[in-house]
């Protein structure tokens, strides 16, 4: 197990390897950054002074060659924007991210599997209608639209929960962190924790509303197979009640489709869940790849997208190593 | 089975008093409810940095403005200047300038404002010694040649010229803010994380993406501001920030989306204000190749778009039609140009006289998104314009490309004719006309290569006069040239929209769309 987790680890290398001759290139091959760096009114000395800065008269193979050097030292660039260093950037922006990811992947995981489960063991029942015809909505449903929608009814006619961002504007939280909520949950600041609940809750659902949905489907179609299974069948012969039989029995060896689905989910949703939070303002990475790629930013470009690719390799491992906990047939050498 | 039924009864249960829960409550409601009385205006995006020598973009000035103070500052509704840290000026010649600074003046860290500290600012900006990212030095402070302190409170500047808008530039939120040296000293690069001016509020925290925060500078030589704390308020779709508005959770927005002004002026809690903004929205063509090299076919262009349906119907009444390069607001401005009417049949005599009877093909380059402007983007208006041009037997093809490509491509060759707008930095007519349409800017933003041997005399002759009326006559007499010989269609003039809360008061809608708020209250 140890050796399969060293291996897949070393595997990040050429993969990230990859991906950055990819974004490399996308950057290259763009317009000249200078103009967009240094804006209209800039002359051409200083155009060109800034091209002999950033190494742009270099060939494009020695370009690259320094830039993987960079990469191996933890160097992702500086933002041509702000100038501040890309890694920092997306530090501070990461950890926004991560907290509406779980909160969203938490709401679909449980949300997704308990109406799968009721749907698939009452089959073609009210329950399981309702729920198929909620899930279609929730995978066929706009993101940007849902949120919309949720922002007009809760937060303009309601007035229930706040249009959008992170915190209250102004307030004065003390938080040190960018984890937010789980900094106020550690040092008992209630009062900012419920109002970053207030803020959270609506981003959540809709961030939610497509991965309940495939969760629930594939839950449904996973355990309908399952419980038709022969060991389930002898489950119930031997007098084990139905409880015992779905949760014990059956739930767990229905649920490896559903990680692999829980784990990519999440896989997205950590490369910025791109609309929702720009509908909601909220300041994760998908807002700044969308501000990075608006600005013809590629530095930061390239690291939203080094990222994302980085994220997915850890998260798949995540996902094969639970595969080997959930069902002890498989297991890796 | 019944049991769970039970449970997800239970769970529904759960989440619904929560959300009852959340109903009894106010939704702006802060944690700990401050006594102080805060103001948030929102806006579509961040700010870049906050040192006023680094920046370009409208979101830093914003900020800038209500930190920093100038050595001059623009009236509250017009590009005119008045004292700010200089009480008094004068300059016998336009070359030697001379101002006599304000005393007891403190930047927020402590520093004392004086001579050294104005010249430590421009010192920090000259040719030989700035960074290539201080893009807007060259503009606004190009023109000194050297600055002297003469004592404490007496700075003068020598010009390398006479240059009319000189004390305009001085007002500017770009470059010519006036900062704490020491904190410059301090801070280095990150100095723009870390603002310290002398004005009326004092940063406090900046949240990157979310919100800036100032706090009211009590000691300001202005008198202290009417709001104890100002934030500036990150909220990225216009349609959320109006929600935002209407929900109450916000005191002030711009980037008022057209789509939404009904539903903001039909609700009796916000007020929405607008004015004419200082921009133009106009289609270059590229004079220096065919076709347009020939003014008949220009003019032949120029009569065939029906520029007052194209406006009325594109902007629904959020912008003005255009008669020339410069907006109503600036002064300047002739009422009484005209540029060539809408005359379908006209255009097509023209087109045969130059030889062109069956029409031709022409590249028009063109953007996606909208501009300060240009608020529906430019595809939309490029498509007018195409259906426009058809009827005279004119095919278009639209190139379409994201905004900062769109920029490099009108800085070189391509295409027949490009749209584009400008807005103005400073509220001089200098800053339109002689940047967009002066032959020696072909490298710069005349992306026409429009040059008129008179029209580029006139421009420098008024660039360096500082009587006023002859200034006047100068430039009523190039537009009238450039009118006639239509390097441009000119389209339109976008308004500037600020829309708040009904207890707001004192708020402005400035020429420079510069955004002042320490007499806002609420």
């Amino acid at each position: 197990m140890l050796n399969y987790t060293i291996r897949r680890v070393l595997m990040l290398v050429p993969v990230l390897l990859g991906v950055s001759l990819g974004v490399f290139l996308v950057g290259a091959l763009q317009a000249d950054p200078t103009r967009i760096m240094l804006g209209q009114h800039a002359t051409a000395e200083a155009v060109a002074a800034l091209r002999e800065e950033l190494g742009l008269n270099d060939p494009i193979l020695v370009q690259y060659g320094r830039y993987v050097l960079r990469l191996a030292q933890g160097d992702l660039g500086r933002s041509w924007l702000t100038h501040s260093p890309v890694s920092v950037e997306i530090k501070a922006r990461f950890p926004h991210t991560v907290e509406l990811t779980l909160a969203a992947m938490a709401l679909a995981v449980v949300v997704g599997i308990v109406a799968g489960i009721i749907s698939a063991v009452r089959q073609y029942s009210v329950a399981d209608y309702t729920t198929m015809v909620g899930a279609l909505l929730g995978v066929s449903m706009p993101i940007f639209w849902l949120g919309l929608m949720l922002i007009s009814v809760f937060a303009v006619e309601l007035r229930v929960l706040p249009v959008s961002g992170r915190l209250a504007a102004g307030v004065e939280t003390g938080l040190r962190s960018e984890f937010y909520i789980l900094e106020a949950l550690f040092t008992g600041k209630w009062a900012v924790l419920w109002d970053l609940i207030k803020h959270l809750i609506m981003p959540a659902v809709a961030l939610a509303a497509y991965s309940t949905a495939l969760i629930a489907r594939m839950t449904r179609s996973s355990m309908l197979e399952v419980v038709r299974q022969d060991y389930v069948r002898t489950a119930r012969a031997k007098g084990l009640s139905e409880r015992v039989v779905i949760y014990k029995h059956a739930l767990k060896n229905a649920l490896i489709p559903v990680v692999t689905v829980i784990g990519l989910q999440t896989g997205y949703l950590l490369g910025g869940a791109v609309l929702t939070e720009t509908v909601f303002s909220w300041p994760g990475v998908g807002s700044l790849a969308v501000a990075a790629i608006q600005n013809s930013d590629y530095p930061l470009v390239q690291g939203c997208v080094l990222l994302v690719a980085a994220v997915f390799v850890f998260i798949n491992l995540a996902v094969d190593l639970v595969y080997a906990w959930i069902d002890p047939r498989i297991h890796y050498a | 089975m019944r049991s769970k039924w039970l449970v997800a009864l239970l769970a529904a249960a759960l989440v619904l008093s929560l959300m009852a829960g959340c109903a009894k409550k106010q939704p702006a409601e802060a944690p700990k409810p401050p006594p102080e009385k805060i103001l948030v205006f929102a806006r579509g995006s961040d700010s870049v940095s906050l040192d006023p020598a680094m920046i370009v973009d409208g979101e830093s000035a914003k900020v800038c403005n209500n930190i920093y103070d100038n050595l001059v500052r623009y009236k509250a509704d017009s590009t005119e200047v008045e004292p700010a840290l200089a009480e008094s000026w004068e300059s016998p010649d336009g070359i030697v300038w001379t101002f006599h600074l304000r005393k007891n003046v403190k930047f927020h860290d402590g520093t004392p404002f004086n001579a050294q500290a104005v010249k430590f600012n421009i010192d920090r900006q000259a040719p030989d010694v700035r960074v290539p990212d201080m893009a807007y030095a060259d503009f606004t402070l190009g023109m000194i040649d050297k600055v002297e302190v003469i004592d404490d409170y007496t700075i003068r500047f020598t010009l390398k010229y006479p240059y009319a808008p000189f004390l305009l530039n001085l007002a500017m939120g770009l470059s010519a803010p006036i900062c704490s040296p020491t904190a410059i000293q301090k801070y280095g690069a990150d100095y723009g994380m870390h603002p310290v001016g002398t004005g009326p509020f004092i940063f406090e925290r900046w949240d990157k993406e979310q919100q800036i925060v100032l706090k009211a500078n009590p000691e300001w030589w202005g008198g202290k501001p009417k709001v104890d704390k100002l934030v500036f308020k990150v909220t990225k779709e216009n349609a959320v920030r109006a929600n935002e508005l209407l929900a109450g959770e916000i005191d002030m927005m711009d980037g008022v989306d057209p789509n939404d002004v009904q539903r903001i002026q039909a609700d009796p809690n916000v007020k929405l204000i607008q004015a004419p903004g200082m921009n133009i929205n106009y289609m270059g063509f590229r004079v220096f190749k065919p076709p347009f090299n020939n003014q008949k076919v220009r003019q032949a262009v120029s009569m065939a778009i029906d520029r007052k349906t194209l406006v009325e119907h594109l902007y629904q009444g959020n912008s003005l039609l255009a008669n020339g390069p410069l907006p109503p607001c600036l002064w300047g401005y002739v009422p009484e140009l005209k540029p060539y009417d809408y005359d379908p049949e006209g255009a097509k005599a023209l087109l045969a006289e130059a030889g062109y009877p069956n029409g031709f093909t022409m590249d028009l380059l063109c953007y996606p998104n909208p501009r300060g402007y240009n608020p529906v983007g430019g595809e939309r208006l490029g498509e007018a314009i195409q259906a426009d041009l058809a009827k005279v037997g004119i095919k278009v093809n639209l190139v379409s490309k994201a905004w900062k490509e769109h920029l490099a491509a009108c800085a070189g060759t391509d295409g027949h004719a490009y749209l584009i707008g400008w807005m103005g930095d400073n509220g001089d007519p200098d800053n339109f006309l002689y940047i967009l349409l002066h032959g020696s800017q072909s490298e710069g933003m005349n992306y026409s290569h429009y040059a008129n041997p008179q029209v580029d005399d006139l421009l420098t002759k008024a660039q360096q006069t500082s009587n006023a009326d002859e200034r006047l006559a100068l430039y009523k007499q190039a537009q009238e040239i450039i009118v006639r010989d239509a390097p441009w269609v000119f389209i339109s003039h976008a308004m500037d929209m600020v829309a708040m809360r009904k207890n707001v008061t004192g708020f402005k809608i400035h020429p420079t769309s510069s955004i002042f708020l320490w007499n806002v209250d609420k």
